[in-house]
């Protein structure tokens, strides 16, 4: 891309972050909230492509994406407010908040102000992508993509034993997990449990 | 000169007509987007034709309103009544056109409506309801959060939201909604008020029922006793033997427009149309093109994978309750027509399915409009009625009770803990039609309904 | 200059390829409903009911997001438009002069973009302020979440042949088998996730006719009429990242690129809507079970599969 358009592109990406993560504080409904704060990192994200970090940027609108989505329903979910459609404020706990945001500023301003910045655009012929992968991860890719699968796996995992068909049965039936071996008895009436509990636990827990 | 050039493209567009139906329409009203030349849309907005078709009753005026208001502008109303409808039908509603005839009539009127719409050379219709917010603003403080919390307050008339137990135990956000009376999906006039939490039915009452009256005279007082068993064969067999051929074929007619209901449902709209053209051609005998529909849906799983598991009545909520196809998909082999000579003399046999879901219940309307194209063929002269029973295609039919009626009672209770599109498919495989009424009296016509609500 | 020149052409080729969904889907549509065809009717008739759509004027709800409104239609003919833009129609060597195309993690661009798509989708829900869009707003980041680790997987799979995230080097890498042959589970779990993704058939689940026509039942007229286009255009989107992932892109004997590119797009396309005019819409909780307990389990064996091949076989 030729310098100009670039340079253009990231004063207004640049504006854009600022003037987005701003409106995040000053629209009064959390949906908006959330999407303002997603338009903000999408500007970050072009700058970071703009600055050959490819890779890093578009992870970060995948990531976001998904990510400001599931805030937004969880906070309509959690706040009580139907479509988060009621106004509101989006601001509480004013002190807190100016010491969080001076102290997170001086310390962005700091790495801008004393770190060492390349002067020129990575040659042609270098892999960004594979590099940045190089330099974060270096040797331990393999036990990080292993971590990566065993915490998918784990996701899955605790999904399934959270369902209502989880793994001690129908979560409204009063299924018990398998602890001390005295107390489950009492939480199910054998006459209908009986079988079901026998079945669901592991051999060692049952007396 | 752009827009006279877009004016003119859109003047040949296909019509987008939202239907309201009402009582004793000319013909079933969802026939009109049988050929694709008219384009019958699930929401008033995007339409700009609102056809009334048959006669609406004073209960759904407001309703009707309310969505006159919200179709989209440039728009105007049709009303499209049977010749032998009282006039005028609706005083209060702003109808541009009156339309008696056939459905090729009204396309044809739909078209031109539509056309000199866009062409500016018909005007739209102004809204009828003045345009104020429906409750004034209440809240509180500095962004209305209202009261002192962050809930509280009472914006535009609507509480927030209050919590109940879930089907997992959880306290969750309830939300409480009338679906209904116009909801496409949905049978003319069935209003649901629901609370919901997130699209799980929490709880369901049924409104009354508004088709109380029966609008049209009888036609033992216009005394055309051959128009009426054309028109309501099932309804004659009551009082006197109708020939099984006629009875059967409206049967199969019947069930094949049930089916396109639930196609399109489904998002199947293209088989849907394929259903009512079959329907159209239909003959005594020819079960071809029917059981080639029926392969397809087979083989494909195209309805089954959306209807398999959803409404499931088991045998004992269903028998003895009057409930017909029904009853007979979820196992139980309850018709009328076993009783009757003249049927066993054919060598009938119900149909029946197992499963007592909503797959189950359209495979069993399917294999009953195949049976009945056959026994149609069979049937000759044979001739049927005039016990004051008759097994009508929604179910058992006497002068006091119809199939509507006993599937109403279950609704409420069926529908807990649903998820909304469940419920939808549900409530269309019960095959309900409020103007569906015992014939014999107007008082007790009300009755099945006003009981549900009670209960 | 070759930039601007590069966004035409990707304009020209979106406003064509929504064109001909429409008459393909029309085509389709008559010919499971076994309906009589008038092929001239099937080419105007999407011109004449946009038109229409075209007159109509806006709509007005009860205190409506007006801004998002609009940009949710918006923003899902962009993804489409961004998506398309970097589809290599050709050998990398002719594009790679120029800045944009071939992104270098061109997978990791597709999915970052398709996960905006459920942004649109769920502010076309919500921002109309109004029950039936709203539910089918939610309805839609429910699917998501459940078609979205598939989809990924399966396209990682198709990254790992290639030992690249580049759509051109993937095209490359199946210069001599394609990726369709090579991982048989790849395209079948691709196609389910595009449902999901371009919300059709089986899996529209956030438009359906159970919520008197979901996110956009409150919309008329032009807004309308772009949500249309914004839908015929991702999945077009869609259909093309499948032909570049699974089918060889632009490779193929006696034809140019381009022409192999969009005949196989084109037979993705009517495939996608053929099923969608042949199977109804599904029951979204058992599409979350089946997704979380079938497809993404099958969708790591295909990665697995992909990676010991690549592995094995295609060690350089």
């Amino acid at each position: 891309m030729t310098g100009a358009l670039a340079d253009g592109l990231f004063w207004v990406m640049a504006a854009g972050a600022v003037i987005t993560g701003w409106r995040v504080f000053r629209t009064d409904s959390m949906v908006r909230a959330a999407y303002w704060l997603m338009a903000s990192f999408v500007a970050v994200a072009v700058i970071l492509i703009l600055l050959a970090a490819e890779f890093l940027g578009l992870v970060l609108v995948l990531m976001m994406a998904g990510e400001m989505t599931i805030m937004a329903v969880f906070m309509v979910m959690f706040m009580m407010n139907p479509a988060g459609l009621n106004p509101m404020t989006m601001v509480h706990q004013h002190r807190t908040a100016i010491a969080a945001g001076v102290i997170a500023f001086v310390g962005l301003a700091g790495v801008g102000a004393f770190a060492r910045f390349p002067s020129a655009p990575p040659p042609a012929a270098t892999h960004v992508t594979a590099d940045v992968g190089h330099e974060l991860l270096g040797g331990s890719m393999f036990i990080f993509e292993t971590a990566g699968v065993t915490l998918l796996a784990t996701m899955i995992g605790s999904l399934a034993v959270a369902s209502r068909r989880g793994r001690f049965g129908p979560a409204d039936e009063g299924s018990v997990e398998p602890g001390p071996p005295a107390a489950a008895p009492a939480a199910v009436p054998e006459s209908e449990h009986a079988g079901h509990a026998g079945m669901e636990r592991p051999d060692g827990m049952v007396p | 000169m752009v827009r006279g050039w877009l004016a003119s493209l859109a003047a040949g567009a296909p019509p987008r007509v939202f239907l309201l139906e009402g009582a004793d329409p000319p013909a079933p009203a969802c026939l009109l987007g049988q050929n694709g030349a008219v384009e019958v849309v699930d929401a008033p907005r995007s339409a700009t034709l609102l056809v009334v078709a048959g006669v609406l009753p004073d209960a759904l005026l407001d309703a009707a309103r309310l969505i006159h208001d919200q179709v989209g502008r440039p728009r105007c109303t049709v009303q499209w009544t049977h010749p032998r409808a009282p006039a005028p039908p609706v005083a209060a509603f702003p109808v541009t056109c009156t339309v008696t005839g056939s459905v090729d009539d009204l396309v044809a009127s739909l078209i031109r409506l539509q056309a000199d719409l866009v062409r500016g050379a018909l005007t739209s219709e102004a809204p009828i309801l003045p345009d104020v917010e429906p409750a004034p603003w209440r809240g509180v403080g500095p962004y209305g959060q209202g009261g002192t919390g962050m809930t509280g307050g009472v914006p535009y008339g609507r509480p927030l939201a209050e919590t109940a137990a879930d089907r997992d135990g959880l306290k969750l956000d309830q939300l409480a909604i009338t679906v209904g009376p116009f909801f496409p999906p949905f049978p003319t006039g069935l209003a649901l008020e629901l609370r919901l939490q997130g699209d799980l039915v929490q709880h369901a009452t049924v409104h009354p029922n508004p088709f109380q009256v029966r609008s049209l005279p009888s036609s033992d007082e216009s005394g055309d006793e051959a128009e009426r068993e054309r028109d309501d064969p099932f309804g004659t067999a009551l009082d006197r033997p109708v020939a099984i051929a006629r009875l059967e074929m409206a049967r199969a007619r019947h069930h094949l427009l049930h089916l396109a209901r639930t196609l399109r449902l489904h998002g199947l709209d293209a088989l849907g149309r394929r259903a009512m053209s079959l329907r159209a051609g239909l003959r005594p005998g020819a079960v071809a093109p029917l059981c080639d529909l029926r392969q397809l849906l087979e083989r494909t799983r195209g309805l089954a994978i959306g209807t398999t598991g959803a409404g499931h009545l088991a045998e004992a909520t269903v028998r003895n309750r009057g409930l017909g196809p029904i009853a007979r998909a979820s196992g139980l082999a309850e018709d009328e027509r076993v009783e009757d000579p003249a049927y066993t003399a054919l060598g009938f046999v119900p149909v029946t399915h197992d499963g007592g879901d909503a797959c189950a219940r359209w495979r069993q309307r399917l294999a009953e409009a195949i049976q009945s194209v056959q026994l149609a063929a069979r049937a000759g002269e044979a001739r049927s009625g005039g016990a004051g029973r008759v097994e009508a295609p929604r179910g058992p039919l006497t002068r006091e009770s119809s199939a509507t009626a006993s599937a109403l009672v279950l609704l409420p209770s069926l529908l807990e803990g649903m998820e909304w599109g469940d419920a939808v498919a549900t409530v269309v495989s019960l095959d309900l039609d409020l103007r569906d009424l015992p014939p014999a009296s107007t008082a007790s016509a009300g009755q099945p309904t006003a009981a549900v609500v009670a209960a | 200059m070759r930039l601007g020149l590069e966004i035409a052409v990707t304009g020209l080729i979106l406003v064509a390829s929504v064109y001909v969904v429409a008459v393909l889907d029309l085509v389709l549509g008559r010919l499971v409903a076994a309906a009589p065809l008038r092929l001239a009717e099937a080419v105007v008739r999407p011109v004449r009911r946009g038109a229409l759509l075209f007159l109509q004027r806006p709509p007005r709800t009860e205190r409506p997001d007006q801004a998002l409104w609009i940009l949710a239609p918006a923003l899902l003919g962009a993804i489409a438009a961004a998506v398309l833009f970097v589809m290599p129609l050709g050998p990398t060597e002719l594009s790679q002069s120029s800045g944009m195309r071939d992104v270098d993690a061109g997978i990791v661009y597709f999915g970052a973009l398709m996960a905006l798509v459920m942004v649109a989708v769920y502010l076309h829900g919500w921002a109309p302020n109004s029950l039936f869009p709203m539910v089918g707003g939610y309805r839609f980041v429910a699917l998501a979440l459940s078609y979205e680790m598939p989809l990924a997987l399966v396209l990682i799979g198709a990254a790992l042949p290639a030992r690249s995230l580049s759509i051109g080097a993937i095209v490359d890498a199946q210069a001599g088998l394609w990726n369709l042959v090579r991982q048989p589970l790849g395209l079948p779990l691709y196609l389910v996730a595009a449902l999901g993704l371009t919300f059709r058939g089986p899996l529209n689940v956030s438009d359906a006719a159970d919520l008197a026509g979901g996110t956009p039942a409150e919309s008329s007229g032009v807004a309308l009429l772009l949500w249309a286009l914004g839908r015929n255009a991702i999945l077009v989107a869609a259909a093309a990242m499948g032909a570049a992932g699974f089918l060889g892109g632009w490779r193929g004997p006696a034809l140019p690129g381009p022409v192999w590119m969009v005949a196989k797009s084109l037979a993705l396309v009517a495939v996608l809507l053929g099923v969608s005019h042949l199977v109804g819409r599904v029951r979204l909780e058992r599409f979350v079970i089946v997704a979380w307990a079938v497809l993404i389990p099958l969708a790591l064996l295909d990665v697995f599969a992909a990676g010991a091949v690549a592995l094995l076989a295609g060690r350089p």
